[in-house]
């Protein structure tokens, strides 16, 4: 646990963004005023503008996933709160096309709310708009909870995949078919044995003993259902690997992505391992692990934690994942 | 009288000043039963709306529709939170139902409000008796709808402010199922919502700036336990 550096905690988000201009000006613009990255170059095949937004503190997502292939732009809001309706009206603006706008929304009660009202103004323009909500975090399936499960880890997949499909010039309603089949299809599930910082106080955002590990945690620090002993990697993986599996009902013949994710305090020498963990698994299952994905892709600030996810994928959506695209966060 | 623009500019002013009159009051509430920040989000968005019609072009309020649409702009785009800009979709279904005429009519009011309110609900997804704006908003829709198509905008509009306010009293029994209030459970019982306050406030402006709320949140009904009866303001 450490101090940020950063001019003041207000000031994160902004410099940030700037910085991010800068560095990769060839790929993005800055719209500061209106508070969106929109892409510089995209497909012109591509007929639906293709949005996504939330919190900051879990970059690179989502600025670092606007670029030619995945998303046309992308809403930053404050630290872990959800952009203003405005910036998501405005970016849907910018970069709707004939075909309309597709907002890809992680599952949280603030930005179902903002992007729900700006999709209410884009309409009363004329704009067709719809919505694909991103479910993925398994941990957060409860019958008590109204709110549902949370967005994660798979999102980046989500947004890669269906950036992939819009270039294809795929209509509004195809892509929301697409996009909710591809919720359907993947889950996640993440642990810390660390909070993150809080940038207001500097202090851990919660408590937890040495030796003990939060089994579910969210993406902003959200406790996680139980708190369990730390335990060997293989363990820990094996139950979280089972759970996944599980849940997507996968078998003999299955064919996965899978992403093992730094929640933005963890190495890669790690994260590594936890891949090589989950491959082992999938293989001892029958299922082909088609491609897989390491590195700090949807973080928690510098929370010590990984999640897991998984996409159950067939051979157009392989297609689609390695299709080229050219996004700050993603070069292949 | 006509019920063109100067009188929703008219409106949207005094809705204003009741909101500067009362933000203490709301927020005080707001700190009982939210995160605290309704009231000064409320008189920040109706501040802006009144620079924005000090600000318009001549002959550019004149139509009912104007007004409303100017300080709807204003909470769409300004206000932070989440009820402020829902404040702006309820303004602006308004602005929309009153653009059929240069005057207000009842039946645009009631068209407005209505739609208004599905709005509400299907965004902010929260149903009656969750403890939410619309627990005001449905009563004052109610209120506007029972009203003769030929009725009185003024009188149909107090109409409106009075079932919002009787609203806004029982949102004080309710115990919240959405919102910030939610995870506050049993012990934001017995507080009235700010969200509801702030329709009841909305529609009370129509004919007069309010003052004070307490008058307005003090229950009447000898049903409800535990609450001093005072006469109605």
């Amino acid at each position: 646990m450490a101090l940020y550096f950063a001019n003041s905690s207000e000031g994160m988000v902004p410099d940030a963004l700037a910085g991010f201009a800068r560095a990769h000006a060839d790929l993005v613009v800055w719209e500061r005023e209106h508070g969106f990255v929109r892409a510089r170059h995209t497909s012109p095949a591509r007929r639906v503008g293709l949005v996504s937004g939330g919190g900051s503190g879990h970059e690179p997502l989502h600025i670092g996933y606007v670029g030619a292939g995945m998303l046309d732009a992308a809403c930053p809001g404050r630290i872990f709160a959800s952009p203003h309706n405005r910036q998501i009206f405005e970016a849907s603006r910018a970069v709707g096309r004939e075909g309309g706008v597709l907002h890809l929304v992680k599952n949280y009660t603030g930005d179902r709310i903002n992007f729900g009202i700006a999709a209410e103004r884009l309409g009363r323009q004329g704009i067709p708009c719809a919505r694909v909500l991103i479910d993925d975090d398994v941990a957060s399936e409860s019958d008590g909870v109204a709110a549902g499960r949370r967005g994660t880890g798979a999102t980046v997949l989500v947004e890669k995949v269906l950036g992939a499909a819009a270039d294809t010039g795929m209509g509004l309603r195809d892509l929301v078919a697409l996009g909710e089949d591809l919720v359907e299809r993947c889950c996640s599930l993440a642990v810390a044995s660390a909070p993150h910082t809080a940038p207001t106080t500097g202090r851990p955002a919660f408590a937890l003993s040495n030796g003990a590990l939060e089994y579910g945690v969210g993406i902003h620090g959200e406790r996680a259902e139980h708190t369990a002993a730390h335990r060997p990697l293989r363990d820990l993986v094996g139950e979280m690997t089972g759970t996944l599996a599980r849940a997507l009902r996968l078998g003999r013949g299955s064919s996965v992505i899978a992403l093992a994710n730094g929640l933005g305090g963890v190495t890669q020498l790690e994260l590594y391992a936890v891949l090589g963990e989950a491959a082992r698994l999938l293989d001892d299952r029958g299922v082909a692990l088609e491609r897989a994905l390491v590195g700090d892709f949807v973080t928690a600030l510098d929370m010590h934690g990984f999640s897991l996810s998984l996409l159950e994928v067939d051979g157009e959506t392989l297609k689609w994942y390695d299709a080229p695209a050219q996004a700050p966060a993603w070069r292949r | 009288m006509r019920f063109d623009g100067t009188f929703t500019d008219g409106w949207m002013r005094r809705f204003a000043a009741s909101a500067s009159a009362t933000e203490a009051e709301l927020t005080a509430l707001d700190q009982q039963a939210g995160d605290g920040d309704f009231g000064v989000n409320l008189t920040t968005g109706l501040d802006a709306t009144v620079r924005a019609l000090n600000g318009a072009p001549t002959g550019s309020l004149a139509a009912a529709q104007q007004p409303l649409q100017a300080a709807a702009t204003t909470f769409l785009d300004e206000v932070g939170g989440t009820s402020g800009p829902l404040f702006g979709l309820l303004l602006e279904e308004l602005a929309l139902a009153a653009a059929a005429g240069t005057a207000l009519t009842v039946p645009a009011l009631a068209a407005g409000a209505g739609s208004g309110l599905s709005v509400i609900q299907r965004i902010g997804e929260a149903a009656p008796g969750d403890k939410t704006l619309i627990d005001a908003l449905a009563p004052a829709c109610d209120a506007l709808n029972s009203r003769g198509t030929d009725a009185d905008v003024r009188k149909a509009l107090a109409a409106a402010a009075g079932a919002a306010w009787d609203g806004v009293r029982n949102t004080a029994q309710l115990r919240a199922r959405r919102g910030r209030a939610s995870y506050l459970g049993e012990r934001a019982t017995g507080v009235a919502d700010p969200g509801a306050v702030g329709i009841g406030l909305l529609f009370a402006s129509a004919g007069e700036t309010v003052t004070a709320l307490a008058p307005f949140l003090t229950c009447l009904s000898a049903s409800l336990p535990g609450t001093e009866t005072r006469p109605r303001p």
